[in-house]
Parts: structure tokens; sequence; C-alpha cells
């Protein structure tokens, strides 16, 4: 459970901790019991992690759930479990900031902000906050780029009058004036700042050279597009994407499922649903091919490095041999890893990423952070590391690496029965089929080493990979102009 | 499908940053850093507050799975020293490990600032049996290589360059010879292809812990690989290992003004106590820290009778134990050489202040000692943070941020850099764009100087009480971090069960407690005071 938080700069401060990928391995030769160990073994102990035997894991439990549509067409998961006197609950909303005018951009995420600060029709921001957390409950609310989403949780003792505000929320929002002005300052106040930690920069800026910097996908709230936002944007953002027959709503914990339906329907019941059909997913393509971009950053001593070409789908039938890519290049013992950290030490962090999304295309991203004089060494390495995995098949100890990984591990995707409940409403709302995990599953134990090349073959592509460097520019902009002669450096003014 | 995970090092800044916004609740840094917490909670207005249980009944409520946590847990120490905390926990077939190392910067010798760090970041490089071709012959490369680096840092120091030139040419001839027979990252590889997930490691100023979990069925594979890594560790791939950390600390410390901020507030506010220090360490000092100084270090603190490690998950206790003794049972003792002491900060007797300039926008922050997590007061402290900065209702938030919108954000928290010793609570503030650091600093004030003066309201304290019994309720869930409360509360107080011990006695603070403390800390000559202004020299990174 990922604390959710209530501010867009607050969720930034809490990213800035570096993220380092775990996945898989390399060949690592069966040894036999050549080895001494160096202690005395006492009569019990094996010789090697290999002489090891495990008895077989249970078969998996999947939990039970009831699904279930009311007549306005709001659709239900519940799924009971009293073990803790907890109760949590999601509702994903069908809209995503991916529908807002370009002009406007942020519109949907202070919509999304404001549902729940801006307080409702019974009761003002501060009266809210004060029954919620005179509770120690919680009720929040947020509009990404592919979805809508609102949660509550409580302890199951107050779960009827929170369960209200969450209806309240999400049908009666009041966008108080007084919350709609700070938010929209406290916004102002969070570009102001956005580039503070250079680490920062990267992330952002490398969406744009991917989607193109009017893409929904790629482009960013400026302070021109937040001067274009006003109350009533939000009103009518609200009026016309909130009905339930466009929501899935799953509630997990301490209840019982049918009083808890009586509470929903309550609640829900007498909601008008739409006939409005949703508009058309926007359009995606490879903004640029083949280029080398830098945001300047004289003042520091570490270069951001990210290299990327748009990507694909996760429903796509390779998806499970491009994720065994992935574990062959990246987690401890990865390619990646191993080589440029481990062997060369040329940073902290690196990877190499098929990242793909539910409905539109994602990206293949690799990146790392390297002091300034080991730029072009870091970016040579990291394009050697995609050719050789092109051109070579990867070995049997690899395969087998990365593909038991994927599948030893599978029991953490069941470790408790909410995992299992998220999954359900996150297939349905993206159109994929309720046993995907487990399609996923198979397939990767199918996927051989010649799935593998061909994959990273047919997949990655070095000719579209555009390079993107944050850093002290003046340092590396020679040899980085060698990387590609025919084009000169784009630079990006913050 | 992969799993992520911040790696290694948990620097200071960041720990604090991700404590303040998962959330200070309760007290309790060990159940606040769980990240399990609803993401807003906490209180403060006049409305009056309808049925709130008072802290009486806040704590009976939770006492079933309090008992419940203390009847599923066993414990049992090796004649070794070595620790054994099992929590079972038979919901699903999966188990947590953590070892808790009680050692952290608090621990380094002086000149070698980091090494507790650098140390952890070896301890994934294998054993003698693990993760190389051939031992014998490395360990006369890391003799060659070793004394090379001697040689290269005399050398250095004379400036004859050309004789670094060739010096340097010889050593990376030989560490190229010694990275033949390394099987990299075999430790890592075996458990990830064993299923494990979350393996990891974090160092503190107080601890370093190691943590992953593993399907059930494998928990002799942890039994194996863990008793084996801290039995005799080889600290192989050292130098390429410097470079990673120095990237590390680039990234952590050198482009990121805050984490500047924070260190240079704590090195101002420590004078004598070592929280002052950096955790990463000082270029200079990671640039010389030998293989022999890690492997002094090592010896110095990671004996048996230092280690406490627990398991949490579908585990048979007895199984556990059997195990423990045959694979943790033939350790040698050797943590006996201990530094007795750490010299105690002296008493501040005035105001002190620092001030960074950099390319991003102003923040204030302010740190005043308090006591540590041994005394009875810590937890009042935590409980006055948590009254002043948790959730949109508390005072920080509705008064800085909402009314008079100096702040973009507010936030106040206990145990900075550590909780073992006397330590800081540190209050920070996001100036709002056309207000100024002085008037944000005004307004933090106002609130610091009322709550002193004044008791909090009885509503205000239940709030946050009520708040510790949903946080504990939620902590529960988690396997992982159930094993770094369960060890840092056996490491930090001796016995895990007096998490239980100040919960209760949380349950018993009264608004005229939260007071006294507050009258006693927030005292102008306790404070050091650290400004984040921009440079206006610099190239300015203010958006448009």
């Amino acid at each position: 459970m990922k604390v959710s938080l209530a501010y867009p700069w607050a969720a930034r401060w809490s990213r800035r901790v570096r993220r380092f990928t775990t996945g898989l391995c390399l060949s690592v030769v069966l040894l036999s019991c050549q080895f001494l160990l160096s202690h005395q073994s006492s009569s019990a102990a094996p010789q090697s992690y290999q002489d090891l035997e495990f008895p077989p894991l249970p078969e998996l439990q999947l939990p039970d759930y009831q699904r279930l549509q009311l007549n306005n067409g709001l659709t239900v998961y519940l799924m009971e479990d009293h073990d803790l006197p907890l109760v949590d609950g999601t509702a994903l909303i069908r809209t995503g900031s991916r529908f807002e005018s370009a002009e406007q951009a942020g519109l949907a995420s202070l919509t999304g902000s404001l549902l729940r600060s801006g307080g409702t029709e019974k009761e003002s921001p501060a009266e809210l906050n004060q029954f919620l957390e005179d509770r120690a409950a919680s009720i929040e609310t947020s509009l990404r780029k592919t979805a809508g989403r609102a949660t509550f949780s409580t302890l199951s003792e107050d779960l009827e009058p929170v369960f209200q505000r969450f209806a309240d929320v999400m049908r009666r929002p009041a966008f108080d004036p007084t919350q709609v002005d700070l938010a929209l300052a406290q916004t102002r106040g969070s570009l102001a700042r956005r580039n503070d930690d250079p680490g920062d920069i990267a992330g952002r800026e490398f969406n744009k050279v991917i989607y193109g910097e009017t893409s929904p996908y790629g482009r960013t709230v400026e302070p021109e597009t937040v001067d274009k936002i006003s109350r009533p944007d939000m009103v009518k953002l609200y009026r016309e994407t909130f009905f339930p027959n466009r929501m899935i709503l799953g509630i997990y914990g301490d209840f019982d499922a049918t009083e808890m339906l009586a509470l929903i329907q309550d609640n829900f019941g007498d909601w008008k649903p739409t006939t409005q059909a949703l508009p058309a997913l926007p359009e995606v393509n490879q903004a640029h091919m083949d280029e080398v971009f830098v945001v300047d950053q004289p003042q520091v001593n570490q270069s951001d490095v990210r290299l990327g070409h748009l990507g694909g789908l996760l429903s796509s039938e390779d998806y499970p041999a491009l994720s065994v890519l992935n574990g062959v290049m990246n987690g401890f013992g990865g390619r990646l890893p191993n080589e440029i950290r481990s062997r060369q030490g040329l940073a902290y962090s690196v990877y190499a990423y098929w990242s793909p999304s539910y409905d539109y295309p994602g990206t293949f991203v690799a990146g790392a952070q390297t002091r300034t004089e080991t730029t072009i060494p870091l970016i040579e390495g990291i394009r050697e590391q995609i050719r050789v995995v092109q051109d070579a098949p990867i070995s049997e100890d690899e395969l087998k690496y990365a593909k038991e990984s994927t599948l030893n591990s599978f029991v953490f995707n069941f470790q408790n029965p909410s995992q299992t409940l998220s999954r359900l409403m996150r297939y349905e709302y993206y159109g994929y089929p309720s046993d995907f995990i487990f399609q996923y599953q198979k397939a990767v134990e199918a996927t051989t080493a010649a799935d593998v090349q061909r994959v990273a073959q047919e997949y990655l592509k070095p000719e579209k990979l555009v390079t993107l460097v944050v850093g002290n520019v003046k340092a590396f902009e020679t040899s980085l102009k060698t990387l590609n002669k025919d084009q000169p450096l784009r630079r990006i003014k913050l | 499908m992969n799993s992520t995970d911040a790696r290694h090092f948990d620097s200071a800044p960041k720990r604090f940053l991700r404590l303040a916004t998962s959330f200070s609740l309760c007290c309790i840094l060990a159940w606040s850093s769980l990240g399990l917490l609803p993401a807003w909670a906490d209180s403060g207005s006049e409305r009056d507050v309808v049925n709130v249980s008072d802290s009486h009944a806040a704590l009976e409520a939770i006492r079933p799975y309090v008992e419940r946590l203390r009847s599923n847990v066993s414990e049992f120490t090796l004649e070794n020293g070595a620790h054994f905390i099992v929590l079972e926990r038979h919901d699903a077939p999966v188990v947590s490990f953590v070892t808790y190392a009680d050692v952290g910067g608090v621990d380094e010798p002086e000149g070698q600032t980091g090494v507790a760090h650098y140390l952890e970041h070896l301890a994934f490089k294998g054993t003698e049996t693990l993760g190389t071709k051939d031992y014998a012959a490395e360990k006369v490369l890391f003799r060659q290589l070793d004394r090379k680096f001697n040689q290269i840092k005399r050398i250095k120091a004379l400036g004859k360059t050309d004789t670094l030139v060739r010096l340097e040419s010889e050593f990376d001839d030989i560490k190229a010879e010694a990275s033949k027979l390394v099987r990299r990252n075999e430790l890592g590889q075996v458990i990830e292809r064993e299923g494990g997930v979350g393996l990891n490691a974090a160092t503190s100023a107080d601890s370093t812990t190691y943590f992953y979990s593993l399907p059930a069925n494998k928990l002799e594979l942890w039994m194996y690989l863990e008793s084996e890594r801290f039995r005799d560790p080889v600290f192989r791939e050292f130098y390429e290992e410097k470079d990673v950390i120095l990237e590390e600390r680039r990234m952590r410390f050198d482009n990121d003004p805050v984490s500047q901020l924070f260190e240079a507030m704590k090195n101002e506010a420590f004078q004598v106590h070592p929280y002052g220090q950096p955790l990463i360490g000082h270029v200079e000092d990671i640039r010389n820290v030998s293989r022999q100084d890690v492997q002094r270090f090592f010896n110095t603190h990671y004996g048996p009778d230092n280690l406490t490690f627990a398991i949490v998950g579908d585990v048979d206790t007895e199984q556990v134990r059997q195990y423990a003794q045959s694979y943790f049972g033939n350790y040698q003792r050797k943590a006996s050489d201990r530094p007795v002491s750490i010299p105690p900060e002296p008493q501040q007797t005035a105001e002190r202040s620092i001030e960074l300039r950099a390319p991003a926008q102003p923040w204030y922050v302010e740190a005043y000692h308090i006591p540590g997590m041994g005394e009875a007061d810590y937890i009042t402290y935590s409980v006055l943070g948590d009254i002043l900065s948790n959730g949109r209702t508390s005072r920080l938030y509705r008064n800085l941020v909402e009314q008079e919108q100096v702040a973009l954000a507010a936030q106040g928290l206990t145990g900075y850099p550590g909780d073992k010793y006397p330590n800081l609570m540190v209050f920070y503030a996001l100036v709002a764009p056309g207000r100024t650091l002085e008037e944000t600093k005004t307004s933090l004030h106002n609130q610091l100087q009322q709550i002193a003066e004044q008791p909090p309201e009885v509503a205000e304290l239940d709030r946050v009480k009520r708040q510790l019994k949903a946080s504990v309720l939620r902590s529960l869930e988690s396997n992982q971090g159930m094993g770094q409360v369960l060890t840092e509360y056996h490491a930090k107080t001796g016995d895990w069960q007096n998490l239980i011990r100040d919960l209760e006695a949380i349950a018993r603070l009264t608004p005229a407690d939260i007071q006294r403390v507050a009258k006693s800390a927030l005292r102008p000559d306790n404070r050091t005071v650290a400004r984040l202004l921009p440079d206006e020299t610099a190239q300015s990174s203010v958006a448009p």
C-alpha cells in the first residue's frame, strides 16, 4: 500500500528516492561441491546453496470475491477479510488527464484533488477534514493520465459515515473557491520549484522528447496553462466526467457483503448514468528520432542520462518475452548493473526497460547517472549492451535466471487478497481478461532464448533512440556531438 | 512485474522527507516508517468532536491485536549472542527476513566517514565460496591491489606525476585481472532466481539493515546465504564499488541542494556527537578508506552478539530454531572490542544558524535538541510533532499553508538524524512564492510559541492517539515492516515489547505533557536555523 499524497509537489518530494530495479540475473555456472566452506559445518548444514532442497509451495489460493452491477451501471467488487478491523475502498473512474486540452494542461489533475479538498455540499473542507481525521480515516481523490481514482480507508466501526462522505465527495463536490485559489497558488509554487533538484528534470523532459511536448503523454503543466484554469472549468469537467456507469468500485476488508451492498445502493443507487460515449484515445507517435537533447545545469558534477524510444502495450503477445529480456538486462546481476555498475563503476543505478502501458504505447527507456567526465562512455556502454543482446542469443543460464525469478516470485502477487482485488479492477478498467496474470505466467514459462533474441531485434530500435542528457553541457558537448554527426545538439530551455 | 526498490543507503534528508511525507504520526519512527498509513490524518480545531473514544479506549480497542502479536512472537538467543525474533503469520506462503546490525554512521572512526555504508554495499559481494571463480587467486590479487593503492596515495601526496601514471596503470591491470575471477552479484542472483523480492539494505546513523522476502518453502536458503554472508564476507570489487559510492554521493548529495542544507544543519547542531557527520561520508574519506579499514570495522561491529534477525511469515518457529542453531550456531564471537562510548553533545547555549545559496527556491529549517528513544519523553515529542504537523487539520498546515499562505508545505518531526541517541526535532517549510523566508519563520515561531504557552486541546491529542491506533493496525499487515520494527525495538531498547510499552505510554499522555516538552525544547538557545536561499549569481533554474 503506497501512501498517496494530497499535493502534487509533495508527491514530487517523495519520489526523490532513486529507484534501483531488481529483476534478474546472470549466468552462474552451476558449481559442484568442490567448494570448501570456510567454517566447520555442523552435520545438518549443506556445503552449498545448490545442495538445498525445498519442499513444494502450497497451491495458490485465490480469495473469494463478488462482482456485481447496480442498475445504473456502477460495477462493484466486494472482498471480505475480517482479520483486522479495517475497510479500504477504491473507485476507478473512466477519465484521465489525457482528455484535457493542451491549453489547460493541469485542469484534470487539479479537478481530481479539489474533488476532495474542496469539500462537499454538506460539509465545508474544514468540516470534512475534521470528521475524517478525528476518526483516523481518509478519503483521497486524483485524476491521472489514464484514470480517475478515489479511495477511502477507515476503521470498520466508522464505515457507514465515512462511506457516506465518500459518496458525497464523488457526487456532491463543492469546489470551495478558497481551496481552489489555494490549489492554484500551490501549483504555481511547485512549478517554481520543479527544477531545484536536477534529478527531477530528466524524467519530465524525457516524456516530452518521446511523445512530443503537446502530446497528452508528454506535455507538462506550465504557468501559462495554470493561468487558464478556473473553478468553473473544474465544475464543468467534473459534471462531464463522473457517472456511475463509468465507475468500478472495489471494497476490501472487515464488512458484511450484504450490508455493504445495501450501503452502496443507498449512497450510489439513485445516481443517474450517462449515455455519452468516452472520447477516442489520443493518437501516439514518436516525436523525435535519433536526436540528442541536452539540458544545461552548469552547477552539477553528474550527468543524468536517458535513452529511449516509443514502446508498446502490455497486451502484446510478445510482452512476456520482452519482460524476460528486462530480466536479463536489469536487477542484481542483470547485464547492465553487472557491466556498468559493478565492473566499470560508472553508475550507482543503471537500467534498460521495455516499459509498456495498458492502453497506449509505453516506452523503451534506458538510463543512469554518471560523473560528468564519463558521460560519453556511459552512453556508449548502454548502447553496446543493447547491440549485444540483439546480436547474440542469451545463454541458457541467463534465460533460466530471468524466467525463474519471475516464476518463483509469482506468489508475491498473492501475498494479500487486496492485491487480487486491485488487479481484477485494473484488468476490467483497461479491458484485459481477468486471468491476464496467469496467461503472462504461462507465456513466461514457454519463452526461449530464441524468443528473447527475436524480440530484442524486433522491438529495440537503436536507430530510433533519442538521447537526453541533463548536466554540465560545456564539459561534454564536443564529444556528445560525435554520437550523431548529422544532427546538431538540441538544447532544451527550462 | 519487476519489483523496484530504493537501493541501499537511505540518506538522512531523504529518510526525513520520506517520513515527513509518509507520516510522522505515531511518535514511534519505526511504526510510521512502514509507509502503510492512510494518506492524511490528524487534526485540530474548534468543531465539536463526536464520539471520539478517549485515549484509554483507543488502546483497549486494539488490545486483542496487540495480544495476538504478543502470542505469535517468539525469541531466542544463540550461545554466541545472535538474537532471533520469529513472528508466525500464515496468511500467505511467504516470509520476510531482516538482519539488523547495531552499527551505523555514529560508530565510524575518525577519518572514515561513510565506512558503515561502504560495508553495506560490500556485503553484497559474496564470500570465499560465493561470487568467485577462484578465491585463492583473488586473495593474492587483493593484496597486490591494496599495496598499489597505498603507494598511489603516498605518491599523490608527493606530487610525482610520472610515477603516478605508471602506478595507476599497473593498478588498473591488476584490477582487471581480479575482475575476471568474479562471479558478479552471485548472491543477489541466487536470491532473485529463487523468487526473492525486495532485496536491499539500508544504512542509517544508528543501524544497518539487510532485508528481503522469499517464498516460504525457501527458509533454509536464507539461513544458508545469510549465515555465510556475515560469517566471512569477502570485500571483492572493492575499488569498483568506491566509484559506485562516489556516484551515489553525487546523486544524493552533491547535486541536491536540500540534502546539502540538512547536512549542513545537522553538522552545525552536533559539534561533538557523530550525528553531525555525513552518513554517506566526506569525499576524501570515501576515497581513502582501505579494504583493511572496512575489514576492521566489520570485525569490530558485526559479531553475532551485535546482530538481530527477524523472520516474519509462514514459518514454523521450531524449525527456525533448529536451522538457526545449525547455520548460525558456529559463528565465532568477535564483537568484543566495540568502543565503549560515544561522546555526548554538550548542552547548546545560544542559537546557531547556517545559510546555503543554491539555484533553488527557499527553504526554512530549524532544529531543536531533544532526548533519544531511551528517554520516556521521546514519544511525547513525537506526539507534539504530530499535533503540529500531521494532516490537513494540523496547526502548521491550517495556519502556515491554508490561512497565512506563507508556506507550500510545513512539517515537524523527531528522530533526525537517528533516535538511538539524543537527536533533533526538525521543522521545515517551503517558502511560498511571493513570501519571504522571514515571514515564514515568524509564522512558524507563532505556532511553536503558542503550544509552549498553552496546552493543546484534548481533542487534538485524542485525534493523534486514534491515528496511532489505526497505524498500528495497518502496520500489522506487513511482514517486512514488522520485521523492521521488531528488530529495531529489540536493538535500541533491549526488548521488542517496549513497543507495546510505548503505545501504552502514549495512551496516557495529557495536554500538559505536550506543553511541558514544547516549553522545554522549543527555546531559541536550543535552536539551529538553516536557510536555503536562491543563488542569484548562479544560473537561475526558476521556472518561467
